[in-house]
């Protein structure tokens, strides 16, 4: 693969994870104000 | 050489698309699980699932009673908190006429936003707390059921100029639980107190597991949020540590909504001061919170049947209900 071509590919990729990462943190933010709390604690890993 | 830069290449998108995934799965795991919505469809049970107490239907799980009251005509509206809709759906059910409970499109559903579609002319409600709060002030409740108010709610009410009458009509206990798992099993007030005021951290500082410690609140205003206001005593709430979000959670809320309404075996009550909070214990007064709750109305109501509804909450039928339903009697 060309080095243009790496770049812009590894760019895309980054972009993506980020955005998805971006998205899922943005909607724990805004679901943890709103969850149920009983199922909150009924759900912790142990 | 080519073949080497290859390897580099794929190998860089390769340990990019590894780190995400597992930042991302880890995340999930240890947060995003267990987080449900509750403006959610799919979830409004974790509230209360209202089609099991809906008045004057086949197979509702109401309390019935042999009630010497029944009105007929210049109906209160009744609303109230998520836990005390099968105290308020009972009145209906035992006072009401049939007829009294409608809904937008003929039919009970509650697919829509925040759950039930209650017809405006309905005599039940279904407003929760924070939102139940503002209706009775506003005049689009008749009689309200719940928990004692906010400072907040308060205010609301003095700032439009409107007087409001509680009138205690029950008991219940305000309790806490943690995850069935965790081994503790008994907390002093103090300690409490102490976790909410960022003092202890730690499960292990209290005979625990060795997990941080995520001390949960509610939503403000909410009844059990005011609730637990008033347990701090003016202890102020401290700030707990982002990785608290990962530890233990301890939580708080009242019995029998804890207990009745949405019950889950993943979740245990914590004894306080060596007292579990069973009916038994709050009737004999020996768990340390009982929390009164309330049938309110605005003071310039009119509605004459609304003293007539109140009179009889508190007579000895109105009490039997209220026994009933699950909940504890006000009067011995």
């Amino acid at each position: 693969m060309k080095d243009k071509i790496f770049i812009r590919v590894f760019a895309c990729v980054l972009a993506l994870c980020l955005a998805f990462t971006i998205a899922h943190a943005a909607y724990a933010v805004y679901a943890y104000e709103h969850c149920s709390i009983i199922q909150f604690i009924a759900k912790e890993l142990w | 050489m080519k073949s080497k830069k290859l390897i580099f290449q794929i190998s860089a998108l390769a340990l990019t698309l590894i780190i995400f995934f597992a930042f991302n799965v880890s995340m999930y795991f240890m947060l995003t699980r267990k987080l449900s919505n509750n403006f959610s469809t799919a979830t409004q049970s974790k509230m209360i699932d209202v089609s099991l107490y809906l008045p004057h239907e086949k197979g509702s799980d109401l309390a019935k009673i042999n009630s010497s009251l029944h009105l007929s005509e210049n109906l209160p509206v009744l609303d109230g908190a998520a836990a005390l809709v099968p105290v308020y759906a009972s009145v209906i059910e035992n006072v009401y006429p049939k007829g009294s409970v409608t809904y937008e499109g003929g039919a009970f559903s509650d697919d829509n936003f925040y759950g039930e579609n209650f017809a405006e002319d309905s005599k039940m409600q279904y407003k929760n707390t924070v939102r139940g709060y503002k209706a009775i002030v506003d005049g689009e409740t008749d009689i309200l059921f719940c928990a004692a108010p906010s400072e907040e709610q308060k205010k609301y009410a003095e700032e439009q100029g409107v007087e409001l009458v509680y009138v205690p009509i029950g008991l219940e206990a305000f309790v806490f639980f943690v995850n069935s798992n965790n081994p503790v099993e008994n907390l002093t007030a103090e300690q409490i107190r102490g976790i909410y005021a960022g003092e202890y951290r730690n499960w292990k500082e209290l005979g625990g597991a060795d997990r941080i410690i995520n001390p949960v609140t509610r939503l403000s205003g909410s009844g059990s949020q005011s609730a637990m206001d008033s347990f701090m005593k003016g202890t102020p709430f401290g700030r707990k540590s982002l990785l608290a979000i990962m530890g233990a959670s301890i939580g708080f809320s009242f019995r029998y909504y804890m207990d009745g309404i949405v019950g889950s075996d993943s979740v245990k009550m914590l004894s306080l001061n060596g007292v579990y909070p069973s009916a038994e214990n709050i009737q004999n007064g020996t768990y340390p919170i009982t929390v009164k709750f309330y049938a309110i109305y605005r003071a310039d109501n009119e509605n004459e049947n609304i003293p007539v509804l109140i009179d009889w909450l508190l007579s000895p039928e109105g009490q039997e209900l209220i026994e009933k339903t699950g909940y504890v009697k006000i009067e011995p």
